[in-house]
C-alpha cells in the first residue's frame, strides 16, 4: 500500500484520537464506553509510531505521531496524587527505623538542641545579648505581644498571633529543607541561626517579667514544633549532603535517591507542624489551666521519644 | 529505560520515552521561555486569589466582630498559596497548574510516567532554593542549563521534567502539482525504492521547497539530484527540482 492511502485510511483515526484527547484534558468526566474507544485507538496509535518507520512515513507525519501519542499517554496515566493507604505503614513502621538510624537528624538534633540552649543560657545570663542577637524591634514586639496573659487572647492583635505562628513556623521547616540542599552547609547554617534565634527568645522572655505570659503560651506546642523543625533541617542536611557523599552514585543520582528517602521524613515533619499549629491555634492561647498546657508538653514529648526510640529501634528479622 | 543511553542518544531538547505498550516516544522537554510565562500567570492568579480573598475574610470576620480570627486565616491563605499551590494543581491536574496549562506544558516523571503527589509537593517546596539568590531563580536556572532536560534542583531531586504537549498540525503527503514533475516519475525505472534515508531527505525537502527561491531549489536539489541523476540514467538537461518532486511522487503518492 501507498504511503498516502495509507495516511488517508488512518488520518481518521488520529483525528479522534485527538478529539479525545481535549475532551478527557477538558473537565467532563469520560465513562467506560469513551474509555475504552480510547484506550483502543490509542492503541492502533502506538502501533502506527512504531511501524512508521517501516511505513515510510513523511518524517512531519511521524512528528505529529510523537504529539498525538504522547498527548494519549498523558491522559491515560494519570498521576497518582496521595496515597494515603501506604502512607499508615509508612508512618508507623518505615519512617520512625529511618529516623532512628538517620545520622543527619542525630547531628541536626545536637546542632540544634546544643545552640538552643547555649543561646538561651546567654540571653539569660548575659545582660543585652538578646538585644544584640535579635535587635531592638523584635525584643520591643516580644514584650508587647507577651504584656497580657494568653487567655486574654481574645483581643484582635492575638488572634491573628496564632495564624501568624502557624505560617511563620512551617516556613522555617521548609525553609530549612530547602537550604539543606546546598550541600547540607545551607540546612546547618539555617538550623544554627533559628536555634540562636528561638534560644535567645526563649532565654530573654523568661528573664522579664512577662515569663508566666510567655511560657503560658509556648509550652504547649513547644515539643511538636521543635522537633519538627529538627526535622526537616535533617531531611534537608541529608538532602543536600547526598551531594557530597554520592556513595558511587553519579551526584545527580544520588540527589534523587535521597529526595526518595527524605520524603517520608518530611511527611513526619509536616505533620508535626500541623498538630504543633493546631495546638497553638485552640488549646495555646485558650483560657485553659497552666497545668494542662504543660501535661499536653509532657505526653506530646513521651509520644516523639516513643515514636523515635520505640518504634524506630531496629527489630531482628 | 537506562537514562546512560538515552544520554548518549539524545543531541536536542527532545527526550524518548519508553512506554509499557513498548513504544518509544519522544516528548519535546520546555525550556526557561516557555516555563517563565507559565509561572508569571500562577503568580499573577495567586497574588489576585490572595487579595479577594484577604478582602472578603478581613471584612467578613471584622463585620462578624472577629477581626483577629480573619487576620489569622489570611496569614494561613498566605502560607498555602505559597508553598502548595503549585503542588496541589499538579498532583490534582495530571502535572499541570493553570499557568502550565496556559503554556501547553506538563510536569512528567523523567521516565515518562506520571508524577505522583509527594512528587508534585516536593518539587514545588524546593523552589525556595532554586528561586535562590534573590528571588530570581538564578540557581534553578543555570542548575537547568547544565542537564539534558532543563531540570531546575526540584526536578532533579523528584526524578520530573516539565515536556511540551502542544496539538501538533497533522502533517500528511505534501501533493506535487508540477505536471513536469509527475510526468518525469512516470519514466523513473519501474525497479526504483528509495531508500529510508533517502525518502526521510525527499520528504524534507519537498515539504520545504514551497519556502525556497527558484535559485535556491537548484542548489539545494542540485546536492544529491545530480548524483540521482547519474545513477538512473537520465538526461543531463533534466531539472533537478523536478526530479527531486517526482522521486518523492513515485515513493509517497502513486
Amino acid at each position: 500500500m501507498k504511503v498516502s492511502d495509507l495516511l488517508a485510511s488512518r488520518r481518521e483515526s488520529w483525528r479522534e484520537l485527538e478529539l479525545l484527547c481535549s475532551r478527557l484534558e477538558g473537565r467532563d468526566r469520560p465513562h467506560g464506553e469513551i474509555i475504552a474507544r480510547f484506550s483502543s485507538l490509542y492503541r492502533a496509535a502506538c502501533a502506527d509510531l512504531a511501524l512508521a518507520d517501516a511505513y515510510q512515513l513523511p518524517p512531519a507525519t511521524i512528528e505529529y505521531l510523537h504529539g498525538v501519542v504522547g498527548r494519549a499517554h498523558n491522559q491515560l496515566y494519570r498521576s497518582r496524587r496521595f496515597r494515603f493507604d501506604t502512607w499508615a505503614r509508612r508512618l508507623l513502621v518505615d519512617v520512625p527505623r529511618q529516623l532512628y538510624r538517620d545520622g543527619a537528624l542525630r547531628l541536626a538534633f545536637f546542632v540544634f538542641w546544643g545552640m538552643f540552649l547555649l543561646s538561651l543560657w546567654l540571653a539569660y545570663t548575659v545582660p543585652n545579648f538578646a538585644q544584640q542577637l535579635l535587635d531592638e524591634d523584635t525584643v520591643h514586639q516580644l514584650n508587647e505581644h507577651f504584656s497580657t496573659a494568653p487567655r486574654s487572647h481574645g483581643t484582635p492583635v492575638h488572634g491573628g498571633m496564632a495564624g501568624f505562628y502557624i505560617f511563620n513556623n512551617i516556613g522555617i521547616g521548609l525553609r530549612c529543607f530547602a537550604f539543606g540542599l546546598a550541600f547540607g552547609v545551607g540546612g546547618l547554617f539555617i538550623t544554627l541561626f533559628n536555634a540562636s534565634f528561638l534560644g535567645a527568645v526563649f532565654g530573654y522572655m523568661v528573664s522579664t517579667p512577662q515569663r508566666p505570659n510567655f511560657l503560658e503560651f509556648i509550652t504547649a506546642h513547644g515539643p511538636f514544633e521543635l522537633t519538627a523543625i529538627v526535622f526537616s533541617a535533617a531531611a534537608g542536611m541529608r538532602l543536600g549532603f547526598s551531594l557530597v557523599d554520592t556513595g558511587g552514585w553519579t551526584r545527580s543520582a544520588s540527589l534523587r535517591r535521597a529526595g526518595q528517602e527524605t520524603m517520608p521524613t518530611m511527611g513526619a515533619a509536616m505533620i508535626l507542624f500541623a498538630l504543633a499549629a493546631l495546638i497553638e491555634a485552640f488549646l495555646s492561647p485558650s483560657a485553659a489551666p497552666y497545668g494542662v498546657k504543660a501535661a499536653v508538653a509532657v505526653v506530646s514529648a513521651a509520644i516523639l521519644t516513643f515514636y523515635v526510640l520505640v518504634l524506630g529501634r531496629p527489630r531482628r528479622g | 529505560m537506562n537514562p546512560m543511553s538515552n544520554a548518549a542518544r539524545q543531541c536536542d531538547t527532545r527526550v524518548e520515552v519508553l512506554t509499557p505498550e513498548n513504544i518509544a516516544f519522544r516528548y519535546q522537554v520546555a525550556g526557561p521561555f516557555r516555563r517563565l510565562p507559565a509561572y508569571l500567570i500562577d503568580l499573577v492568579i495567586r497574588v489576585v486569589v490572595f487579595s479577594v480573598l484577604a478582602v472578603s475574610l478581613s471584612i467578613g470576620f471584622a463585620g462578624a466582630g472577629m477581626p483577629g480570627m480573619g487576620f489569622g486565616l489570611v496569614l494561613v491563605l498566605w502560607f498555602v498559596l505559597s508553598w502548595f499551590y503549585g503542588g496541589l494543581f499538579e498532583a490534582y491536574w495530571n502535572g499541570q497548574t493553570p499557568g502550565k496549562r496556559v503554556m501547553e506544558i506538563r510536569v512528567l516523571s523523567v521516565d515518562g510516567q506520571p508524577i505522583n503527589g509527594l512528587q508534585a509537593v516536593l518539587r514545588n517546596v524546593l523552589r525556595a532554593i532554586d528561586a535562590q539568590p534573590a528571588m530570581f531563580y538564578q540557581l534553578g536556572l543555570l542548575t537547568a542549563l547544565m542537564n539534558d532536560r532543563f531540570q531546575r534542583l526540584g526536578d532533579l531531586a523528584c526524578g520530573t521534567m516539565v515536556v511540551l504537549e502542544e496539538p501538533r498540525w497533522f502533517a500528511g503527503v505534501t501533493r506535487v502539482e508540477d505536471p513536469e514533475a509527475i510526468r518525469l516519475s512516470a519514466q523513473l525505472p519501474a525497479g526504483f525504492q528509495a531508500s529510508r534515508t533517502l525518502a526521510r531527505a525527499l520528504a524534507a525537502y519537498v515539504g520545504r521547497r514551497g519556502h525556497f527561491s527558484p535559485g535556491l531549489r537548484r542548489d539545494i536539489a542540485g546536492i544529491v539530484g545530480a548524483e540521482l541523476r547519474d545513477r538512473l540514467g537520465l538526461p543531463r538537461d533534466t531539472d533537478l527540482d523536478q526530479l527531486l518532486c517526482a522521486l518523492y511522487h513515485r515513493t509517497f503518492a502513486t
